[in-house]
């Protein structure tokens, strides 16, 4: 027997498939329109720019890459952030990977896709073996790390790679990896992580090296007790830790703009201060998905209160009858 | 082919793929499940030539074999023989699956555990020292003059310094709050004895409720995270697939 449903129980009984196609129309139709929303970033998103922008220039870099493209719309705009400070710093950094062996060719597209964008501003390419060594991949993370702790030297000395003649060397014999004999010798030890490879890193090279981290929204909770208790500098999560580091590569932190106005202000650290980016691409991945981002959580605050409402409305009315 | 037409063809494979694993939305049919499996075999076939690749290759066999210089003969490494002890132990790991030989798999599980437990004492201290001594944090004031710390614009290196170096009472009270929080919660784990007092059972109360509310932020995270890789297909779609196709135009 069909019974005469109301509004809220409809809405209560509404069809996912429906739910699912509105989302995916919430979130194409704003891609197409790029909005530089004003933000304060996360007191944790500050602290990993300020923490970025104050590495030494002449002290290497290094960035561990465990992420794949299926949290690309989080950690592939870390990334690209990421590499666009190292390169307009023209900081020397080494790359690989310890979560899945996938990684390795997904940092490598990025860095193709990067490399290309500042050929097209009239920018140098970054080099391998000159600016940045890639040393792949290593099986089990917990070992690699406790070995990176214990002696780095012999933990990556396996690697070769080829100069800028095409000779293949040890990486240690590369400007880049010349100057360390320690992990500590590192100006930063920067994860962008899908996994629990930060809790490795933070159990394993805690007091040996500064680290910071860019992580995903699914991680972001287990870093960010990591950064409260400063055993990372800095945390950027999610798509918002995107947006955060591309705003500030846009407006500096703690940094008067050219009309005076302080955009991004750290009023819990007045003293630390990074200035903003003076070369290539600032707004990126970040912007581009910002406002994606806000229709589909508008969605979900809406889908929400409808179902509470309902709920409540059909209670009520169940009562009356 | 030429690269534009190579990339288009990429590209089409990849939303191909992507609506193909998406169809689960509507219902799992055999077009899911092509996907499913051809996403699982393509992994797991990297994952093994990776694996010997990048690490057994380089970590194990050369360094057991050495290294010649250039076209040799003589050696830039030495070869460690000893490498190939660990081939045997860990071959004996598989012999889990034998009802007869399986007590040798107990001899690599035990090597890993007698060393992985070996190193939980400073694991541990690592991961939560640092925390424990975070938590303790000041709850009064030291500066009254503002209840919330000044903007950094417009002060001297100094004063700024001094603005850093103070408490006030906006940040004492989030620190109060984060000192309560998380003393309820940890009197939630009191199994010990039994709660009796009203306050005890209260602060146990608020203690889980506080839980609750955390969770909910952490699930508002997961959340989040999801959005932003449903948002990074329907960039992948309609943005990078739909730019390789008008490349291919003359």
């Amino acid at each position: 027997m069909k019974q005469n449903r109301s509004v809220w129980d409809k809405l209560q009984g509404i069809d996912r498939r429906i739910l699912y196609s509105i989302l995916m129309v919430l979130t194409s139709v704003p891609l197409f329109i790029t909005v530089a929303l004003p933000v304060d970033p996360d007191p944790s998103s500050k602290d990993f720019y300020a923490t970025l922008m104050a590495v030494p220039p002449d002290q290497t870099v290094f960035l561990q890459s465990d992420w794949t493209n299926s949290t690309r719309g989080e950690n592939g705009g870390h990334m690209e952030s990421i590499f666009r400070i190292l390169m307009s710093k023209k900081q020397k950094f080494v790359i690989y990977s310890l979560a899945d062996p996938q990684a390795p060719q997904v940092f490598r597209d990025v860095m193709l896709r990067i490399n290309q964008e500042r050929e097209s501003q009239g920018l140098p390419r970054y080099k391998p073996w000159v600016d940045y060594v890639d040393l792949g991949f290593f099986a089990n993370a917990e070992g690699t790390t406790v070995s990176i702790g214990n002696d780095v030297r012999q933990t990556f000395g396996s690697r070769r790679a080829k100069d800028e003649t095409g000779v293949e060397r040890n990486v240690f014999e590369s400007p880049v990896l010349q100057p360390i004999s320690k992990v500590g010798d590192a100006g930063l030890f920067l994860i962008v992580t899908a996994s629990n490879t930060i809790d490795y890193a933070v159990q394993r090279l805690s007091g040996k090296v500064k680290m910071a981290c860019a992580c995903t929204g699914v991680i972001g909770p287990s870093a960010l007790v990591y950064y409260q208790s400063k055993q990372l500098e800095g945390v950027a999560v999610g798509l918002k830790g995107v947006y955060d580091i591309e705003y500030m590569m846009n407006y500096g932190l703690n940094v008067q703009g050219a009309d005076g106005k302080t955009m991004v202000s750290f009023s819990e650290k007045p003293t630390v201060t990074a200035p903003p980016l003076t070369e290539g691409t600032k707004f990126g991945r970040g912007s581009k998905y910002f406002a994606s981002l806000h229709a589909a959580l508008g969605l979900v605050i809406l889908a929400v209160v409808l179902g509470n409402v309902g709920m409540f409305a059909s209670r009520k009315k169940e009562k009356q009858s | 082919m030429t690269i534009d037409q190579y990339i288009a063809f990429k590209l089409s494979l990849g939303v191909l793929a992507t609506l193909g694993l998406y169809s689960v939305l509507f219902k799992e049919t055999r077009f899911y499940r092509f996907f499913e499996h051809i996403f699982l075999g393509l992994a797991a076939g990297y994952t093994l030539v990776a694996t010997w690749t990048d690490t057994l290759y380089q970590v194990w066999w050369q360094r057991m074999m050495g290294q010649f210089q250039g076209e040799g003969p003589k050696m830039a490494e030495p070869g460690y023989w000893a490498y190939a002890a660990l081939l045997p132990i860990g071959l004996m790991g598989y012999t889990v699956f034998s009802k007869r030989n399986n007590w040798m798999s107990r001899i690599p599980i035990g090597i890993i555990l007698g060393m992985w437990s070996g190193q939980q004492i400073l694991v541990w201290w690592n991961t939560y020292g640092p925390q424990l001594y975070s938590t303790m944090q000041p709850i009064w004031p030291t500066n009254w003059s503002s209840m919330t710390k000044p903007p950094a614009a417009g002060l001297s290196p100094e004063q700024a310094a001094e603005v850093a170096a103070s408490l006030y009472p906006s940040q004492a009270l989030t620190n109060v709050i984060f000192v309560l929080t998380f003393l309820a919660a940890f009197s939630y784990f009191i199994f010990s004895f039994e709660l009796k007092s009203k306050f005890l059972l209260g602060f146990n109360k608020l203690g889980r409720w506080l839980l609750m509310i955390g969770f909910g932020a952490i699930f508002g995270s997961t959340v989040m995270g999801r959005f932003a890789l449903e948002i990074d297909r329907m960039a992948f779609i309609w943005i990078e697939w739909i730019q390789s196709l008008q490349n291919l135009r003359p």
